[in-house]
């Protein structure tokens, strides 16, 4: 155990957008039971995520990589008895992990192609001419500056970005 | 005619053309008017509701202020843009808290949600504007009980609280459409278990044995094809038979085909007007058995 | 009118509290109050000679209002007003107050205030005593019949224990048979006897001699006063307690119960064969059918959706004793019963809803019930488990734990017999066959009851296997007919697919179908989960808030066997108890409408949380609000509720409330500004007491004035104390959840809002109103609160009234 109060952890996640449900877990397995992920690799189990956090172990659920492993398919939150909203659960720890710097490559990669193209699929090239080729009308370009607008407000920016003002 | 704002999204336009030029046709044909949204950004699927979904909301509900301003509603092809568009709509409409919030943050941008349009999956849109006579009449082509496995995707059911869209343990507007077009819906196991498609680029070896799944079930069902509606169930299951192959060593020739096409084939856009050169898995099997 | 003539008389508790209180000063005070014939001083008041005092003054006519201040207030107004009645006088013109625990111990370090204040106290119970005007007492008949509705073990068991009082009862079952949901059970635990064993009626015990029998045998339907009356249900509810006329539809049985001889002969010729929902639709019947095990009565029974009636009539024409009547109607019979037990059980939830366990879909996945009908010797398999769909013997078991229950998208609660239910039939499964592979899915086992945990003991010693974990879902494989039930093993930290032939879940029991019409029928209220609720769940757990109805059994919660008969039994006595008299005798302690004051409104039979204010035509297209007598129980809320002040209570007049407000804030003997505390007769009150009892401090300007119920107070009430020199108020009630009339404390909480409002429009403070829910044990709150206040309304300063 670390020296985290299991309380003050909780109350940290139940007053985040997507965490409000954890308390209702009574760890019936019906998550893991659900889970593709559970059921390919040991390194994933949403029902020991949902203890460990409830437990108050801090460092363990935001910083390694268990995590990252949700697939984000809902069944769990389906299927939950208790209507513990699992899968935003999971959002929740990811936003709170992303903002104490646990930020896997990929998801810097997304947040790159967000801020400078509005998109997270940069067109090519290869494909702009193949578009034309097939007939199909050029693709519209997003409204970054708009983005850029409320990236700012909501403070996206800064929690990729840390450094004020600091964009790709 | 009925008229949508198309809503694209990111990976459909720039990745995988055939799925677009096949429902632009088919839609089209059938009575659809698309419009192209101006300035339409990425919907904030699962990768930026992980970074925050506070952010996430308020891009959605940018890109549904477009569609109000049009005076339109919305049609998405991707499952992962009707999920995101579709959660913020429905969060915002009926929680007045959080719909304050956004608005707040909105305002920079000179947008305001107002809650007064709907987000469609082009399912949704067939099934209610075309209608299942109508479509039935439009098809020329009969799918010639084709064994097609049905791979919704996990975001066009889940979460169904505000998704809505099918009964989430027993859904049967898909496998309708398929049936429509003289296809064979047919059961394989785990039918609406995950791909594993979020896992890539993170976990790929995660994701990739998870994909594999899906394609032995459909093949040990007996499938002639699977067919997907959402480009990253598409991408997991196309392009990764090419690495099971190298990782697994099994060769499953398993074509993955978007309903989209499937549906354009059956009524009567002939196969040299679709983009099939874009599978990775050849589709040839498939054109020959429905002829 | 009589003169009036108080006699007020002072216990100074063995000269207890006379070492703080001045008896001196207070005698010759009260002496001087008008209307004062009669002071006297003593020890005690409420027994032995200083009671005999009271009663000499009555006696002699000396006195006719009765004022005592004592140190056991409650017990004290009992004894006296049961003292003075004897004496001739009527009970209610007793006024009782509390010198010791209200005023000499917490204000024991100043004397000289305590007694300044007791002068008041005592002034506020004279002015009052003079306004008290008698009270009489009703009486309402009681038919000594009852009613019990429902035909299962708590409906039986309930049945035999007033029949044998001497009480008419009437036993009415919507089924064709006696029995229920217990009949279906095969065995119960913890006795592991059959599930048709009941106590053996007394008044047949030359037939029985024993403690307990089948009820076929019992001769239970011989018992003298017990009707019984099958394929019934209630259908209208009128009267009132004690005296209710319930309208009974008998559905037609097409077989006269008095002619049948049970021969069989009718089953054989009969052409039509159904599904046997009785036996889980595992086994056939004919449209003529008798269930097994046999309950009651020993008679066929037709079933009407199945029959082709006059087409076929092959029954009727071999039926020996002629007791098949094809042409039967449903009847209607009245009856005029005291008092109603309802009775109706509990049944399965129906788990299709939960999908991922395609519960309908996949035969061989079924109900506890339907694995009950297979266990039984008489049942479709005699007694084997089976694969309901291939008919072949099941011989890998798994239960599922809490389907339906502990879950919050369908029944939130647990239901408290399934955990038992499953080590039952798991044990009867193993003791039959040993080789049998059977796992139970749980999330955890409850096994709180009685020798229960020796179920769960056993069933591991005889190698029945526990996963701990819910599955997430039962997949059918069509290539081996196999079930997989997905569960992860927590214990283990690994996920399993447990193959089974037979997969039983163990559903939720939730309340029987018809609750919900029955409880608007009888005017009874449900809980939240739909069962019927209790008065109060510790004190009065078989009672409803309607006098004379009673509630027992899995209808007001899912039991055990022998809980439900636990449950019979208290509702039993208390519906004997109830009318054993033959009559319902009550002090008129009731509200009362003034007609011409009352219009329309409605506010007050919806608050009524007794249902007993309707409202009444007035003739002139206007309707007025009528209290019945019987249903009032004095609470007040009504009162508090009427916008127009037209009720009042008989026990509590506006003027006597008045009349106390004045006396209180008449003497102030303090250097601090005057608080008064309205509180109510139960916790409110209970918690002043304890803060007495316990020698807490608070200062004496705090005066306190007790009302039956905070939901009785007025805006104007709290108004009229400012006016008369409070310069605070206090409002001490119960918990708004704990509220001895339901909703007075939640009323309350609202006049005192409404009136910090007109306050505040005043340009009064409103912090100078407050409302406090205390409970006896929180005495220490409200020396805190009283402190508190008189410390607010010290900073606030003296108020200023225009």
């Amino acid at each position: 155990m670390t020296e985290e109060k299991p309380l003050d952890f909780t109350r940290e996640i139940t007053s985040r957008l997507g965490g409000e449900t954890i308390t209702h877990c009574y760890q019936c397995g019906t998550c893991a039971s659900t889970c593709p992920v559970a059921r390919t690799t040991e390194r994933y189990n949403p029902r020991q995520l949902i203890r460990l956090a409830l437990l108050g172990q801090r460092d363990e659920v935001l910083k390694g990589d268990t995590i990252w492993l949700c697939a984000s398919c809902y069944n769990c939150q389906e299927r939950c008895p208790q209507k513990v909203e699992v899968a935003d659960v999971i959002y929740a720890l990811r936003n709170m992990a992303i903002r104490e710097g646990n930020v896997p490559a990929i998801y810097m990669e997304f947040a790159t192609g967000l801020m400078s193209e509005g998109r997270l699929a940069p067109i090519s090239k290869f494909l702009e001419k193949k578009r034309t080729e097939y007939g199909l009308p050029p693709l519209k370009p997003a409204n970054v500056e708009a983005l850029k607008i409320i990236l700012a407000a909501t403070g996206f920016d800064k929690i990729m970005f840390k450094k004020e003002g600091a964009s790709p | 005619m009925t008229s949508y704002a198309l809503f694209l999204g990111c990976t459909i336009p720039a990745r995988q053309p055939h799925y677009e030029l096949a429902a632009r046709k088919a839609l089209t044909k059938l009575g659809i008017e698309l419009v192209d949204l101006e300035g339409a950004t990425c919907c904030a699927p699962p990768p930026i509701q992980s970074i925050d979904l506070e952010t996430s909301l308020a891009i959605a509900a940018y890109n549904i202020c477009l569609a109000e301003e049009a005076d339109l509603n919305i049609l998405t092809l991707c499952t992962g843009c009707f999920e995101s568009l579709t959660i913020a709509n429905r969060l915002l409409k009926e929680n007045r808290e959080l719909r304050e919030k956004i608005n707040k943050i909105l305002s920079n941008a000179g947008k305001e949600f107002k809650g007064t349009k709907e987000v469609k999956h082009y399912l949704q849109v067939l099934m209610d504007d075309v209608g299942v006579n109508h479509l039935k009449q439009n098809v020329v082509k009969p799918l010639n009980n084709l064994n097609v496995a049905a791979f919704s995707g996990c975001h066009l059911l889940r979460p169904s609280e505000l998704l809505r869209f099918d009964d989430p343990e027993r859904p049967r507007i898909f496998d309708t459409l398929i049936e429509v077009l003289g296809a064979k819906s047919i059961p394989y196991k785990n039918k609406l278990r995950c791909c594993g498609g979020l896992l890539r680029g993170y976990a790929d070896d995660i994701a990739l044995a998870i994909a594999r799944d899906k394609i032995v079930n459909a093949y040990n069902a007996g499938a002639d094809c699977i067919s997907t509606l959402c480009p990253f169930c598409f991408l997991t299951l196309d392009l990764g038979q090419m690495l099971i192959k190298t990782t697994y060593k099994e060769e499953y020739n398993l074509p993955i085909i978007h309903y989209a096409e499937l549906l354009s084939l059956s009524i009567g856009v002939e196969p040299k007007e679709l983009a099939l050169d874009f599978h990775k898995i050849k589709v040839d099997k498939v054109l020959e058995k429905i002829g | 009118m009589e003169e009036v003539k108080v006699g007020v008389f002072l216990s100074d508790c063995g000269g207890q509290i006379a070492k703080i209180l001045d008896f001196e000063a207070l005698t010759n005070f009260v002496k001087t109050v008008p209307g004062v014939t009669l002071v006297a001083r003593g020890s005690e008041f409420w027994r032995g000679q200083g009671l005999q005092t009271i009663v000499d003054a009555v006696k002699t006519k000396k006195i006719n209002r009765v004022v005592v201040a004592e140190a056991v207030p409650k017990i004290s107004e009992v004894a006296v007003a049961k003292a003075v009645e004897a004496a001739g006088l009527n009970p209610h013109l007793v006024e009782v107050l509390d010198l010791k625990d209200h005023c000499a111990w917490p204000h024991r370090d100043t004397p000289k205030e305590a007694t300044e204040k007791a002068k008041a106290m005592l002034l506020a119970a004279i002015e009052k005593a003079k306004l008290l005007e008698p009270i009489e007492k009703a009486e309402f008949p009681a038919v000594k019949s009852v009613l019990v509705i429902g035909g299962g073990i708590a409906g039986m068991q309930a049945a035999e224990d007033l029949a044998d009082m001497g009480f008419q009862v009437y036993l009415v079952e919507k089924e064709p048979f006696l029995g229920g949901l217990a009949a279906k059970a095969v065995r119960f635990f913890p006795t592991d006897d059959c599930a048709i064993c009941i106590q053996s009626p007394k008044d047949l015990a030359a037939v029985t001699q024993t403690s307990r029998k089948c009820v076929y045998r019992s001769g239970f339907s011989e018992i003298p006063n017990l009707n019984i009356l099958t394929n019934a249900k209630i259908v209208k509810v009128e009267g009132s307690p004690g005296n209710f006329r319930v309208t009974v539809e008998r559905k037609p049985r097409y077989v006269d119960e008095k002619k049948c001889v049970a021969c069989d002969l009718c089953t054989i010729v009969c052409p039509v064969e159904v599904l046997d929902e009785y036996n889980a639709k595992l086994s056939k019947r004919k449209a003529i059918y008798i269930n097994k095990p046999l309950v009651y009565p020993p008679a066929y029974v037709i079933d009407a959706k199945a029959c082709k009636f006059h087409e076929c009539a092959k029954c009727v024409e071999v039926c020996p004793t002629k007791a098949i009547n094809l042409d039967q109607k449903t009847e209607q019979v009245t009856l005029n019963v005291g008092s109603i037990i309802v009775a109706t059980g509990f049944r399965e939830y129906d788990p299709s809803v939960i999908k991922e366990y395609h519960y309908g879909e996949y035969s061989d996945v079924v109900t506890h019930l339907e694995l009950a009908r297979m266990l039984d010797a008489f049942g479709p398999t005699g007694g084997v488990p089976i694969k309901p769909s291939d008919g072949q013997p099941a011989k890998r078991i798994v239960f599922v734990q809490c389907v339906g229950s502990r879950d919050r998208r369908w029944n939130p609660y647990c239901s408290s017999i399934c955990c038992m239910i499953s080590l039952k039939h798991a044990t009867m499964i193993k003791e039959a066959f040993p080789d049998a592979d059977v796992t139970i899915c749980y999330i955890d086992i409850r096994t709180t009851g009685r020798e229960h945990e020796y179920y769960y003991e056993r069933a591991r010693d005889m190698g029945v296997k526990f996963v701990k974990g819910r599955p997430s879902e039962i997949v059918h494989d069509p290539a081996t007919n196999t079930l997989i039930v997905e569960v992860e093993d927590e214990l283990l930290r690994r996920l399993l697919e447990l193959e089974a032939d037979l997969v039983v879940l163990a559903t939720a029991m939730v309340p029987s179908e018809d609750a919900k019409e029955l409880a608007q029928m009888l005017g009874i209220e449900l809980d939240q989960d739909g069962f019927f609720k209790e008065y109060n769940a510790k004190l009065r757990p078989t009672e409803t808030k309607r006098r004379g109805i009673f509630i027992c059994g899995g209808a007001v919660f899912p039991k055990d066997a022998p809980t439900t008969s636990l449950h019979a039994h208290s509702a039993a006595v208390k519906a004997a108890k109830f009318l054993m008299n033959g009559k319902i005798v009550k002090d008129l302690k009731v509200a009362v409408v003034n007609q011409d004051y009352c219009g329309n409104c409605q506010f007050c039979p919806v608050t009524c949380p007794y249902g007993a204010i309707t409202l009444e035509p007035k003739g002139d297209g206007h309707f007025a609000a009528k209290v019945s007598e019987i249903l009032c129980e004095g609470c007040g809320v009504c009162v508090g509720t009427c916008p127009v002040g037209a009720i009042e209570l008989r026990h509590l007049k506006p003027s006597q409330i008045s009349a106390q407000i004045k006396a209180l804030l008449s003497i102030n003997g303090t250097s601090k500004p005057l608080v008064l505390a309205f509180s109510c007769s139960e916790c409110g009150h209970a918690a002043v007491d304890s803060s007495g009892m316990a020698m807490m401090n608070y200062p004496a300007n705090v005066r306190v004035l007790r009302v039956p119920c905070t939901g009785v107070i007025q805006v104007q009430h709290i108004l009229e104390a400012f006016r008369a020199g409070a310069q605070g108020v206090m409002v001490v009630g119960c918990k708004p959840d704990g509220c001895h009339y339901e909703v007075g404390s939640q009323k309350a909480k609202q006049k005192v809002e409404m009136a910090k409002r007109l306050l505040q429009a005043y340009g009064i403070e409103p912090e100078r109103l407050e409302m406090f829910n205390l409970v006896f044990i929180e005495g220490d709150k409200f020396a805190e609160a009283a402190k508190t206040m008189t410390e607010k309304v010290e900073k606030l300063g003296p108020l200023q009234l225009a």
